[in-house]
């Protein structure tokens, strides 16, 4: 593959994920979202009330944050499976920092901040220059990162935090109409602008898309393959300090298992959300769209008090309902051809070669 | 349809949600404990039982139940905290909404959650002299033991040893600790050579003392392995289940734990004496049904005395 068949690829990509970054996979989301809810409304009304759709959010922040750094990674083809572990070890590094330095909040944060950093650099080293495969290096640090969580919190957690340190999570901003606004949730939105610009705005997003389509053409083609690469692991782990940030603000603990299993929930949110896991697809909205509809059918269930395992089964199910839709809506594209609809075969074809 | 030891008038009021919350969902003891709870709430007949908890070791899965049942106004939370500190915040919400809260089977940091009160399944006293007394009756007061404990700084261990001793030095005072506790961390086969080596140590060793689910079968296994059943004592707790081997085996002659049953029994009682306000602070015995007048101290509503699992019954138990 030369430049040329490169340059035409970012234009197709370009025309594929259009004016808003939303591709045609989003309006299939929309309305499984839209689907949920009217289910779960309809199992108990309680659920469409602003307060408990603003107190949900509270609790899916934290896994929206990851995963919006996480998409990234899986559209080059990657993926990061110490996420997890990582928010352990910030908050065990923030709770140690607390004990030992006694630091204010904001300097408190920093350092969880700084660790994830360190934890994401560290991943992007062994990814990007060391040419590991990024499973096998994410599988190692998510043992390595939770093991140095588990051996530096020993000590017992930490929860004599002062009040200042449970603002980020607890505390609320009041809106016009008396409603309570979690603060996390608009440091999620601010994540949300950032990554869709730095996506589906910028060079680096484009560089994002062809090193998951193609990674040696991008590489051909002068794409910076190994700096990109090392910015999204870095970012992934800065993300996940932060959300380790938040965790700890929202229990009031700094306790080593912090984070446990949560790379699960990120990915699960991601591939539902339409992020192909063998790289090139997927975006911003339709990650969140797929945060939205897991917390909804979570939080919704158990509203209408199903019990947490049957929630499990409805939660399989959707997810195979949607990596169902996803591969006809690709079938389709494929055969349609170019005048068929707005993305072209010739895009389609490109990320199916290697899958077929 | 008052149930026998309840109040007049309980079963007339307004029919209340538990939700309760076990530490994990399917194992063994917490069935027992949700079959116990699902007994009381039919004998009260006016309390609608939601029993859910988390279906995997997640470090945040009881907050974000719980802060969904919050939103549908559920009349008491009753909850066996994974953590006793990051379960706060949601508990100290739910009493900020005016739900009650109260802890079972483990307890959340008291000031933090606000919980009202801990359904304490045995005291660390009563364990103790559980203990002390089973040792006594199986090897005479003046029986020379040891303690294999988890690790020294298990606090419920130490609680115990702490009551054990103290019980010995009052009651029985010719009865020796040959040495101090012996750790055994949470592994049985640490726990197999410890008593292996006291066995081999003290030769004139009557019984020892096994304090944790870990321990027990291991000094159990240690014991019949040197061929010492019935000369050497094992006395300790544990669920009975995993026990059973030793116990028809004749090595164990006691197992000491609660009934988890009674324990889930218990919760749901407490829950609606809370919300019919027989149980408030100041209150000294709860009325729960088929288990009596249970003590209330303080703000801990006492179990009573741990139970007795012999080759008579322990078959008949499934956790």
């Amino acid at each position: 593959m030369g430049q040329d068949t490169l340059g035409a690829q970012g234009v197709v990509l370009m025309r594929h994920v259009p004016a808003l970054g939303i591709a045609r996979e989003d309006w299939v989301l929309a309305g499984l979202l839209l689907a949920t809810v009217v289910v779960v409304s309809l199992l108990t009304p309680a659920f469409l009330q602003p307060e408990n759709l603003l107190e949900m959010s509270r609790f899916f922040v934290e896994t929206g944050l990851i995963a919006l750094a996480m998409a990234p990674v899986i559209i080059t083809g990657g993926i990061d499976l110490s996420v997890g572990s990582i928010v352990g070890l910030s908050v065990v590094v923030m709770g140690l920092a607390w004990r030992l330095g006694h630091l204010p909040p904001a300097l408190g944060v920093l350092t969880g901040l700084f660790t994830g950093l360190l934890c994401g650099l560290g991943n992007g080293l062994c990814v990007a220059r060391l040419r590991l495969p990024p499973l096998i290096v994410t599988l190692a640090t998510m043992a390595l990162y939770r093991g140095l969580a588990l051996g530096l919190g020993a000590n017992a957690p930490v929860s004599d935090f002062p009040p200042a340190y449970y603002e980020l999570g607890q505390a609320y901003y009041t809106i016009p109409g008396g409603l309570q606004v979690p603060q996390q949730l608009p440091i999620l939105l601010l994540v949300l602008c950032f990554a869709w610009l730095a996506l589906h705005r910028s060079v680096l997003g484009r560089y994002v898309y062809a090193i998951g389509h193609n990674e040696r053409a991008a590489w051909f083609a002068g794409v910076p393959v190994a700096r990109v690469k090392m910015a999204l692991y870095a970012f992934c782990g800065l993300v996940s300090g932060l959300a380790g940030a938040i965790y700890l603000s929202r229990v009031a603990t700094a306790k080593a298992d912090a984070g446990t299993l949560m790379e699960l929930d990120v990915i699960t949110v991601c591939v539902l959300g339409g992020v192909s896991i063998t790289g090139g697809r997927g975006g911003v909205a339709g990650t969140m769209l797929g945060l939205l509809i897991v917390s909804s059918l979570v939080r919704g269930l158990t509203l209408a008090r199903v019990p947490s395992e049957d929630q499990k089964i409805v939660l399989g199910f959707v997810l195979l309902l949607a990596a169902t839709v996803y591969q006809l809506l690709q079938w389709r594209g494929g055969r349609s051809g170019p005048s068929g609809s707005r993305s072209s075969g010739d895009e389609r074809r490109i990320p199916t070669a290697e899958g077929e | 349809m008052p149930p026998t030891g309840t109040p007049e008038g309980t079963a007339s009021a307004a029919k209340i949600t538990v939700l309760m919350v076990p530490k994990l969902k399917g194992i063994d003891y917490f069935n027992a404990c949700e079959r116990g709870a699902r007994e009381a709430a039919e004998a009260l007949g006016n309390v609608e039982l939601i029993f859910d908890g988390p279906v995997e070791d997640k470090a945040d899965a009881q907050n974000q139940l719980i802060d969904g049942y919050i939103a549908q106004q559920v009349h008491v939370i009753a909850v066996s905290p994974n953590d006793p500190d990051s379960i706060a915040p949601v508990l100290k919400k739910a009493r900020d909404r005016g739900i009650h809260v109260i802890t079972w089977d483990a307890d959340a940091n008291p000031e933090r959650s606000g919980r009202e009160f801990f359904i304490n399944q045995a005291s660390a006293e009563a364990v103790g002299q559980a203990l002390v007394d089973e040792m006594a009756a199986q090897k005479g007061p003046e029986a020379r033991v040891a303690i294999v404990t988890s690790s020294l700084t298990a606090a419920n261990q130490n609680a115990w040893i702490k009551a054990m001793k103290a019980h010995m030095a009052a009651k029985y005072p010719r009865m020796t600790l040959v040495c101090e506790p012996k750790p055994s961390e949470e592994n049985q086969q640490l726990a197999f050579q410890v008593a292996q080596d006291l066995l081999k140590t003290y030769r004139d060793l009557d019984g020892v003392f096994a304090i944790s689910s870990v321990a027990f079968p291991g000094a159990a296994d240690a014991v019949q392995q040197a061929k010492l059943s019935g000369k050497v004592a094992v006395v300790g707790l544990a669920t009975p289940k995993p026990m059973k081997q030793w116990v028809d085996a004749g090595t164990v002659k006691t197992v000491i734990l609660w009934n988890p049953v009674d324990l889930g029994y218990a919760t749901i009682q407490a829950a609606r004496a809370l919300v019919d306000g027989q149980l408030a602070p100041g209150t000294r015995t709860l009325a729960a049904g088929r288990l009596g007048n249970l003590t209330v101290v303080g703000d801990q509503v006492l179990l009573g005395p741990p139970m007795k699992f012999t080759a008579e019954n322990i078959a008949q138990y499934d956790f």
